[in-house]
């Protein structure tokens, strides 16, 4: 009997090889350090997803449902792998719970970290209430309450949205593009003008990286439809003159240095390699790249390959990346997991 | 502009707290999974340099000789920008001094050796150093990196034997950097040392003519520091000398450019000075000493100095001085005084208030160095060491604040200038100390 | 190093000119040279790595509020190599910079603008131009201290005829200038020619880093009387060191005898 296929980590990707997996009969076990499924999308609360402006709780839910209530996927939540043992075919993982399971392959759907703006603390994260991320507003949206500032709760009447925060900046030794925010930022902005009509919303951008059919949706839209402006500059400062945030940027397309006041700054995080990247690389012996993601091989002549034969990588595990493209790798990961399997089950015996 | 108070983020006394219920902060951070150290490279440190493994290289491989921080020191060890490890020597303390500071505001270097005095901190205060001369190369363009690191070493390597001229050990005194220029133009050059062979080489050759080469090697500081940052991380120590009560003063920082942002990572920031969230020093001491202090919306911007400007474009220097931060701190802040921690810095913002007067700009805010308030407020006289009469902005109001009787203590420093004249001089250590070679010294 | 020839018909040109500019053409070799010195510094690799063009320097540069200057404009134009840009912001936009490195410490590249300007100022005195003679002159009192003596500034560089936007009073109390100066405690500043005093040995020293280090050289192209102050005061200087130290051995000497 072929042994299950083991999957780290219950975000799109994960929840993706799980449902593929299960659709053509094969047994996985899914390990989700959380208490429930989900990944970021669910246990960060988004609102509604980039492109299919399907709420998250319904879109990810979907997937979630789909994934507890099929019998071939053993859900472990709450739980860690700390031990992994063994080779292509036939390995062992410990669990943080004491119980171990014999696994043919392993697929790391470990996911990212937001990044912390409190490491740029000149945009004033941390020191002013009203500078928030796109998390929070994510938040402000999926809960209902609406976008609002959080130092005393009124509607902001100007919002300025800084992108990059945490991506393309040596200075904290984050060079990457975070792929996503360009295009979720200006979903953002468009929910906070429907929401406020009244409301102006600034985004600051240094390149606009909205790929693909996203630039008609979203850069052109967002325009043309709810009058969000674009500035191009990254923004040195964020300070307050104890009223309004300010903060000081350059239109490098005007080329002057300009002032302007807000009520709100939304600091569009970038995505971080996993925190825990360093413990999930010992545990499963895959080397990771140079930024900290967990290392693949070129695509093609397989997806997912990771350092290790038997083990695999899907998601933004491996760098920055969309919900749907995740689920497209989780699927794909799936069966490069399952043709290896009975081909290295034979090779052991 | 009105300050109503309700919406005030400073840290004085209109501080507010956001308000945010324990939910509502509790989301807004949940995703922080795990606790992530400030600043902290997740990719480990390789991804910024730290020039100090290229020094632990160099002097492995025999190239350099490094002048460490010793347990003679008694280094403190404070946090920096990416929470990295520098330590602070807090005691034999070679005074590395500062050619505005001694030739424009002299009280500034007396009051930082009067605390060292009173905290019983040993010092030299010798003849044998020139200026780093960077102020020079940034404003005229003459001067090379050649030039500036062959001045820093010579600097650094008369700190290091200058103890011998009193019969101790090379070593025993560490040098401790007045001016924020010096400071960030020698980081600098440090850098640049460590990591060009060939200006090693050049450098080599000029000191191997002064005889200022150890073992035929270069001499390199472990750790290059910077004055503020001993009294950062003396703050407790010189808090406890306090002798006069500042809990109603609003304090206003200018953070300076060359100390901060030249070489950021080599910076203290202080977890539990401003969250970590800004440059510790100088904003550490006041918090300490019980002063309010009070954020404004330029505190990022630079003073207007210019190295240039100061000396042949004063407009630029005086419009930004004044419009850009006096001014902010005074209709913002509502600050009773601005502190800082660099030589240009106080010069610009305290000396270009006169002028301002006569376009209507009369802002009067008294301007000095964080070391001359800590001074100030442990007791020191505010003429004869914090030497406040070389300042141009007004004082006075701030010393009846502080309940210091301001007339008093002018009359006695002019009943002792006539001291002075007479050859009876008051000085802070013995004065055959200053000169340790050459004419005049005695062993 | 080797610069990309313009696509159209100037490439062959020698002289490359303004039509409606009365200023003198420059050569183009001259200009190669220029950008070659430039690129060429110790300094160059280090302080330019690229450009996304985001104006985070120019954002947060006290200059631009108040000069035709930009950052971005300065690391533009030298990424893309513009030779005649180049040279243009040497004659006055270099010289706008307040020298902060706030745009060094922003720069999410990893850049220098401010590190690259003082490049551009070191070559455009290499190069001797006009442009960074005439910026310097009101500079000349400041150079002079600092390379005779070592240090910048001295109390009595700091007068109200230098200084008259200063106000009236150096000091608030009343006396005079010596006088005041030993009333601080500390024995180290009881001068009036220098900050503090500098040890007789310590300017020789200095002396040998100038020559040594081509400064002197930078200070002859660009102004020779200053230059010609400077040495004499070197030379006597040596001398008196030397004296100091022949009287010295004669001193050893007299202790022999004894």
């Amino acid at each position: 009997m072929t042994e299950p296929i083991l999957i780290v980590g219950g975000g799109p990707a994960g929840l993706s090889a799980a449902q593929a997996l299960s659709a053509v009969g094969r047994n996985s076990i899914l390990v989700e350090k959380e208490d429930r499924l989900g990944g970021a999308p669910i246990i960060s609360g988004y609102a509604k997803l980039v492109p299919s402006d399907e709420w998250a709780k319904d879109a990810i839910g979907g997937m979630v449902s789909r994934v507890a209530e099929s019998d071939l996927v053993d859900v472990r939540s709450g739980a860690r792998v700390t031990e992994f043992t063994g080779a292509p075919g036939a390995f062992t993982a410990t669990l943080s719970n004491g119980e171990s399971c014999q696994v043919s392959a392993a697929i790391l759907a470990t996911g990212f970290t937001h990044f912390d703006s409190i490491n740029k603390p000149e945009w004033g994260f941390g020191t002013y209430p009203d500078v928030v991320t796109t998390v929070q507003v994510e938040q402000m949206i999926s809960s209902g309450k609406g976008v609002y500032c959080p130092s005393d709760g009124r509607a902001p009447e100007r919002v300025a949205i800084l992108l990059c925060v945490g991506s393309r900046d040596r200075q904290i030794g984050r060079e990457w593009c975070s792929k996503i925010c360009c295009t979720v930022s200006a979903n953002i902005a468009m929910e906070i003008r429907e929401q406020l009509p009244e409301c102006s919303v600034y985004i600051y951008y240094m390149d606009i990286r909205t790929f693909g059919l996203n630039e008609i949706k979203y850069y052109w839209r967002s325009q043309e439809e709810y009058r969000v402006k674009y500035i191009k500059s990254r923004v040195a400062e964020v300070t307050s003159d104890g009223n309004r945030l300010l903060i000081k940027g350059e239109d490098t397309l005007v080329k002057r240095p300009i002032a302007i006041p807000f009520d709100m700054v939304v600091h569009a995080i970038g995505m971080d390699p996993n925190v825990e990247n360093d413990s999930i690389a010992k545990v499963f012996g895959v080397d990771l790249q140079a930024e900290g993601n967990i290392a693949h091989q070129s695509n093609y002549g397989g997806t997912g390959v990771t350092s290790r034969p038997g083990v695999f990588v899907a998601g933004a595990a491996i760098g920055p990346e969309t919900i749907d493209d995740s689920i497209a790798q989780g699927q794909a990961v799936a069966m490069s997991a399952m043709a290896l399997s009975p081909l290295a089950a034979a090779a052991a015996e | 502009m009105s300050n109503s108070g309700e919406k005030f983020t400073g840290h004085g006394e209109e501080w507010r707290d956001a308000k945010l219920s324990a939910q509502d902060a509790a989301t807004a951070t949940s995703w922080v999974e795990l606790k992530i150290d400030k600043r902290a490279m997740l990719t480990n440190k390789d991804r910024v340099e730290d020039v100090r493994d290229a020094m632990w290289e160099l002097e492995k491989d025999g190239e350099i000789i490094v002048h460490r921080v010793g347990d003679q020191h008694e280094p403190v060890m404070a946090k920096t920008l990416y929470g990295w490890d520098k330590k602070i020597p807090t005691n034999q303390l070679w005074h590395h001094k500062s050619c505005g500071q001694c030739g424009n505001i002299p009280g500034y270097p007396a009051s930082l050796l009067w605390l060292m005095n009173q905290t019983g901190t040993r010092y030299l205060d010798e003849t044998d150093q020139t200026s780093c001369t960077a102020w020079n190369y940034h404003g005229s363009g003459i001067g090379n990196i050649v030039s500036l690191a062959a001045v820093f070493l010579r600097n650094f390597h008369q700190a290091y034997v200058s103890a011998q001229a009193e019969g101790l050990d090379p070593g025993y005194y560490y040098p401790l950097v007045h001016c924020g220029t010096s400071f960030g133009n020698y980081k600098e050059i440090r850098h640049f040392l460590m990591h060009s062979a060939e200006l090693r080489e050049q450098v080599r050759k000029i000191l191997a003519k002064l005889d200022r080469l150890i073992d035929g090697k270069l001499l390199i500081p472990e750790e290059i520091v910077h004055y503020s940052e001993w009294l950062h991380v003396m703050r407790q120590r010189i808090a406890a000398k306090q002798q006069i009560d500042a809990s109603s003063l609003r304090v206003t920082i200018h953070p300076a450019c060359h100390v901060y942002k030249m070489v950021p990572e080599d910076v203290i920031y202080d977890d539990d000075v401003l969250d970590g969230n800004r440059v510790a020093v100088s904003t550490g001491i006041m918090q300490e000493m019980g002063t309010q202090v009070i954020d404004y919306s330029t505190w990022y911007d630079c003073c207007g100095f210019g190295f240039r400007h100061i000396i042949s474009e004063r407009e630029f220097t005086r419009s930004f001085a004044i419009d850009r931060k006096i001014k902010v701190a005074v209709e913002e802040a509502h600050a009773d005084v601005m502190v800082g921690h660099d030589t240009g810095c106080i010069t610009t913002l305290d000396k270009n208030q006169w002028i301002g007067k006569a376009v209507g700009k009369d802002y009067a805010l008294p301007v000095m160095a964080d070391c001359q308030m800590a001074a100030l407020l442990c007791g020191a006289h505010p003429y004869k060491i914090v030497q406040l009469h070389w300042h141009a902005s007004p004082f006075e109001g701030l010393m009846e604040k502080l309940g210091i009787d301001w007339q008093t203590a002018k009359a006695e420093f002019e009943a002792y200038l006539e001291d002075v004249a007479e050859g009876k001089i008051e000085t802070l250590y013995d004065p055959k100390r200053a000169i340790t070679s050459g004419e005049g010294y005695q062993r | 190093m080797t610069t990309s020839a313009p696509s159209n018909a100037k490439a062959n040109a020698t002289v490359i000119a303004d039509p409606v500019s009365a200023d003198a053409p420059v050569d183009r070799e001259e200009l190669e040279q220029i950008f070659d010195d430039i690129s060429s510094h110790p300094r160059y690799d280090h302080e330019l790595n690229g450009c996304l063009n985001c104006g985070i320097c120019t954002a947060t540069c006290p200059s631009a509020h108040y000069y035709d200057y930009s950052p971005r404009e300065i690391v533009q134009l030298l990424w893309t190599e513009n030779l005649e840009g180049i040279h243009d912001a040497m004659q006055e936009k270099i010289w706008a910079c307040a020298q902060c490195y706030t745009c060094a410490a922003r720069c999410p590249f990893g850049n220098s603008p401010g590190g690259l300007v003082m490049v551009m100022r070191e070559v455009a005195i290499k190069h001797g131009m006009e442009s960074a003679k005439e910026v310097l002159r009101p500079f000349s009192r400041v150079m002079l201290k600092v390379m005779s003596t070592g240090n910048q500034l001295a109390p009595n560089m700091i007068t109200p005829d230098h200084f008259p936007d200063w106000g009236p009073n150096i000091s608030k109390v009343e006396a005079p200038l010596n006088i005041l100066r030993k009333a601080i405690p500390m024995p180290t500043l009881h001068t009036l020619e220098t900050a503090w005093a500098v040890n007789l040995k310590t300017s020789i020293e200095l002396y040998t880093i100038w020559e040594d280090s081509g400064v002197l050289d930078q200070l002859e192209t660009m102004d020779e009387n200053l230059f010609d102050v400077v040495v004499d005061i070197m030379d006597e200087k040596r001398e008196d060191y030397e004296d100091w130290l022949e009287e010295q051995d004669d001193d050893d000497d007299d202790d022999d005898d004894d």
